[in-house]
């Protein structure tokens, strides 16, 4: 009852708003469905199909990581089957990624080595050097294919993906949500999910598992990672591999007017085919805006023209890094005028195009106009987070579980953007040396027996939200939780009270909300988990950001304004301790975890 | 005749056939388009009224027809079927066409997907209308050629178009971007008074159709 | 409202498969694309670029409350 004078009161406060005028369509569509106090289920979950699939490498994730471990495992003479939440290269991150670097040693102005160094001091030593290097060293080898397969021809990369994957006839299944990696015996045994479209549960047996599964955030407005929520490092973790860099942060904005748009706040560059990017370093998108913000109020806008007051303080910028505000920046996305080429990623060979700026070079948000934050909300600079490998190969530290591209904390870039481009030509490379030593590692291995006691309980939690007859709706606790996790003062300019504030509600939520979720359908089962796994990430972000006590590239905290190069020349790595609570411990930069 | 006694007609049939269409089409709550797709979009519904049209302007229209001189009636009649049939014809490459111009799946690829949506009763429906179209074009324009006999050839010009009028009255509903309560009931309305006036003409009032071929 | 309209929809399933949050369903009643869950829309516009017939329409606005970092 209380439900329906809910919706009767916000019908009409939303009419009373709008006048009436956006109509019964708009009405509709309004989120208010997660007020309603029953699951009125739709699907029956005692009445599920069940499917087991055999393979030797399981490639979770269908973008460009996905992609390159599936063609190279396949040629490495493996057996790959593809498991996708979504679509061959129209899902995650990658169908939006236009500018992909490729150097060539042949004509770039500076050698492997220096391009290495150069990362590594604006990276302020926080990068890998040695997945920086392999990145550029064989980013070329990887664009020529991507080429030949038409990657460069049109705008949509499903069919140039396809062409690879089809002509080497490799088992694809999209559309799958996986919400279980399986172990047996201290190895990797396989994984296990729901289909969204009917009612199956599948089961992957495997010799190897590549996790391709990108990053993710807390479904924040503004930038397209609304189906990505770390779901490959949450499942890693509750099997017991480590992961890093959650305290780092990916500092996009968005538009003031719709942040949501991510289409428009991108001004159609999601609509263009993609392109080369040359060498060209910086130190982009950590959390200045943040702290301007932070410090002037809102309105800020990051364009020439725009507000060019200096602010004191802040995060710290290398020397050379540093970028006249006022002389046009940002590069590569100088023209103010809303309806030119996007900031940045109009780059490579674009004849006419402004220098390469790449996604890395300004965000979204930084055309003229005030800008608004946290569009991509709960995901670090990519490859800074993920799971932590043990070597140059993306293994980790559970035999035979692989992870490349956005779901490796190779710290290829470092804690911020440095290279434009490199993000996608990092997937690439990643992505076919991960699966080149899978192909290796499945040569010994065998098909590892999943007890059916364990089986039957991966599907109780895959069902338990379908199960619930009564809990929390996925759509609300995800608001709860960008409530508590998306404010500037939250997430992106730290100090130690409001993260204990916010780690309280977010344990709140892990401990009464996550185990209480409820699902009516395969959508809302997705949502379910994804869920429950934000709620795992903002936990990680939340302590990780509280034990860095310094600030350094894009990770900022106001009690902690300075680097710490005495104590903080490292990495963190966390990993479920043998009580269950959540372990955080130190891994020097440039060294491998012992 | 005057000019004067030919508006007659033709006024009434330029409103029923092209100004309600295209004006509900200009002033409907429509998204906005791009001026190339509007104009596709209008070009193919102008069309496809255009055909159905062509009820109106054959003998079983006793009302505004009254006193024309048949073969003018005929001759528009002709003309346009040459105008709507090449732009149905061309439709559905018109309709990928302006992707050409924007980021996004490429025509060809677009009309591939077309042409293999087997799953779609309303791909189906029009690929038969347009078989039937072209049939029916071709027997019309060589007609004198075919040797048949007027009277047969009149027959199964009547039941070819009004199998084509029903697949491709079927087709646009289905599929029309535009055809909402209004359009379709509109479209169905003047698709079933021009079966319901020409079936009557062949079945009931069959012996009154003249035998002779109607001059040019 | 993000995605806000289909129509001229002949079924042939694109944009479904091609949306990463799962907004769209095919309709068992009629085989045609309708919007199932518009408030996870994320305004990517992919379902629109993929569809053959161009049958998919979309505004900036969102459906639902948005969350940004100030205001
Ligand atoms: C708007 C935008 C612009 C960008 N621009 C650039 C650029 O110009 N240059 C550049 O280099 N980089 C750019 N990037 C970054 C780049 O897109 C990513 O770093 C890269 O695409 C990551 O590739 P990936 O394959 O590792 O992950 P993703 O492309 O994110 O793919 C992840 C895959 O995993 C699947 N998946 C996730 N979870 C599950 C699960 N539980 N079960 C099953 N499947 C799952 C997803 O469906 C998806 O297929 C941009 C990113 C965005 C969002
Ligand atoms: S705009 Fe993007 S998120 Fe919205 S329905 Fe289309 S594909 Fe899905
Ligand atoms: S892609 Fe277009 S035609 Fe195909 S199902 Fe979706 S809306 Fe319909």
């Amino acid at each position: 009852m209380s439900d329906k004078s809910d919706k009767g009161m916000s019908r009409r406060q939303f009419l009373g708003l709008t006048g009436g005028v956006v109509g019964a369509a708009a009405l509709a569509s309004i989120g208010f469905k997660y007020r309603g106090t029953k699951n009125e289920r739709k699907i029956d979950p005692e009445n599920m199909n069940y499917k087991e699939n055999e393979t030797d490498i399981l490639v979770i994730g269908g973008g460009m990581t996905g992609l390159f471990a599936a063609v190279k495992g396949h040629d490495a003479g493996a057996k790959v089957l593809m498991v996708s939440k979504g679509r061959l290269g129209s899902s995650g991150q990658t169908p939006f990624a236009k500018g992909i670097f490729s150097y060539d040693a042949a004509t770039a102005s500076v050698s492997l080595d220096e391009f290495t160094e150069q990362v590594s001091s604006s990276a302020l030593k926080t990068n890998n050097p040695v997945f920086t290097r392999q990145m550029a060293e064989h980013s070329k080898a990887r664009v020529d294919e991507l080429r030949e397969w038409g990657f460069f021809d049109s705008p949509l990369y499903y069919d140039s993906f396809s062409k690879p994957i089809n002509e080497r006839n490799i088992s694809v299944m999209e559309r799958i949500m996986i919400t279980h990696l399986i172990k047996e015996n201290g190895k990797i045994a396989g994984a296990a999910g729901f289909s969204i479209d009917e009612p199956t549960i599948h089961i992957f047996k495997a010799k190897s598992v590549i996790l391709c599964t990108g990053a993710g955030g807390f479904k924040p407005n503004g930038f397209p990672i609304c189906d990505l929520t770390h779901d490959g490092s949450v499942m890693a973790y509750k099997i017991g591999a480590k992961i890093t860099g959650k305290e780092w942060n990916d500092g996009h904005g968005g538009s003031m007017d719709n942040p949501a748009a991510c289409y428009d706040g991108w001004h159609g560059m999601f609509a263009m085919s993609p392109s080369k990017t040359g060498v060209e370093i910086h130190h982009d998108l950590g959390v200045d805006i943040n702290y301007r913000a932070y410090v002037l109020g809102n309105p800020v806008s990051m364009m020439p023209g725009g507000d060019n007051t200096i602010v004191e303080g802040g995060p710290y910028v290398p020397e050379k890094f540093v970028r006249n505000r006022e002389a046009g920046a940002p590069p590569g996305g100088g023209n103010g005028d809303k309806m030119g080429p996007p900031p940045g990623a109009e780059a490579g060979d674009r004849p006419s195009g402004p220098p390469p700026g790449g996604e890395e070079g300004r965000g979204p948000g930084m055309a003229a106009g005030a800008s608004s934050g946290g569009a991509s909300a709960g995901m670090a600079i990519h490859k800074s987070e993920g799971l932590v490998p043990i070597n140059e190969k993306g293994e980790s530290n559970i035999p035979g579980l692989y992870a490349a591209g956005d779901a490796l904390g190779s710290y290829m870039a470092g804690a911020i953007y440095t290279q434009v481009g490199s993000s996608l030509a990092g997937s690439a490379v990643q992505g076919t040396i991960a699966s080149e030593a899978a192909a290796e590692y499945c040569q010994k291995a065998v098909l590892q027996n999943i007890p059916s006691s364990k089986i039957s309980r991966i599907k109780e939690e895959i069902l338990a939200p379908l199960k619930r007859d009564s809990g929390y709706s996925p759509a609300w606790v995800t608001q709860i939780l960008q409530g508590v996790m998306i404010p500037n003062f939250v997430i992106y300019i730290k100090k130690e009270s409001i993260l204990k504030a916010a780690l309280a509600y977010v344990e709140e939520l892990r401990d009464h909300h996550s185990p209480m979720l409820r699902a009516a359908d395969l959508h809302e089962l997705r949502l379910a988990h994804e869920t429950e796994n934000m709620i795992v990430n903002a936990e990680m972000k939340l302590k990780a950001s509280l034990m860095r006590k310094e600030s350094r590239c894009s990770h900022y905290r106001l009690d902690y304004p300075d680097v710490d190069y005495k104590n903080w020349q490292a990495w963190i790595n966390i990993y479920k301790g043998s009580d269950g609570e959540m372990k955080f411990v130190k891994q020097p930069f440039d060294s491998w975890p012992v | 005749m005057t000019e004067k006694s030919r508006l007659r007609y033709i006024i009434p049939g330029v409103i029923l056939y092209l100004a309600v269409p295209l004006l509900y089409m200009i002033f409907g709550n429509f998204p906005d388009r791009t001026i190339l797709k509007e104009a596709v979009s209008l070009l193919t519904v102008g069309a496809f009224f255009l055909m159905l049209g062509q009820f109106y302007l054959t003998r079983i229209n006793k009302i505004t027809l009254k006193g024309q001189k048949f073969s003018r009636v005929v001759i528009l009649h002709k003309v346009i079927g040459y105008v709507f049939i090449p732009v149905l014809f061309l439709h559905p490459f018109l309709v990928v066409f302006p992707r050409y111009y924007e980021g996004g799946v490429d025509p060809v690829n677009a009309f591939k997907t077309i042409l293999t949506t087997f799953g779609s009763k309303g791909i189906i429906m029009g690929f038969a209308a347009m078989a039937l179209m072209i049939l029916i074009g071709i027997t019309s324009m060589f007609r004198k050629k075919m040797k048949m006999k007027y009277t047969t050839w009149r027959y199964s010009h009547g039941f070819l178009s009004i199998a084509f009028v029903v697949l491709a009255t079927w087709h646009a509903v289905d599929l029309g971007r535009h055809t909402d309560a209004f359009l379709s009931t509109y479209m169905i309305g003047m698709a079933a008074i021009g079966i319901f006036f020409l079936a009557k003409l062949y079945f009931v009032e069959a012996g009154k159709i003249p035998q002779e071929a109607v001059n040019e | 409202m993000s995605i806000k309209k289909i129509s001229g929809c002949i079924g042939c399933g694109t944009c479904v498969k091609s949306c990463p949050t799962d907004v769209i369903r095919l309709s068992p009643k009629d085989g045609k694309a309708y919007i199932a869950y518009p408030e996870d829309c994320q305004i990517c516009h992919l379902c629109r670029m993929y569809c053959p017939v161009d049958a998919i329409t979309i505004e900036p606005e969102k459906s639902i409350p948005v969350m940004i970092s100030w205001g």
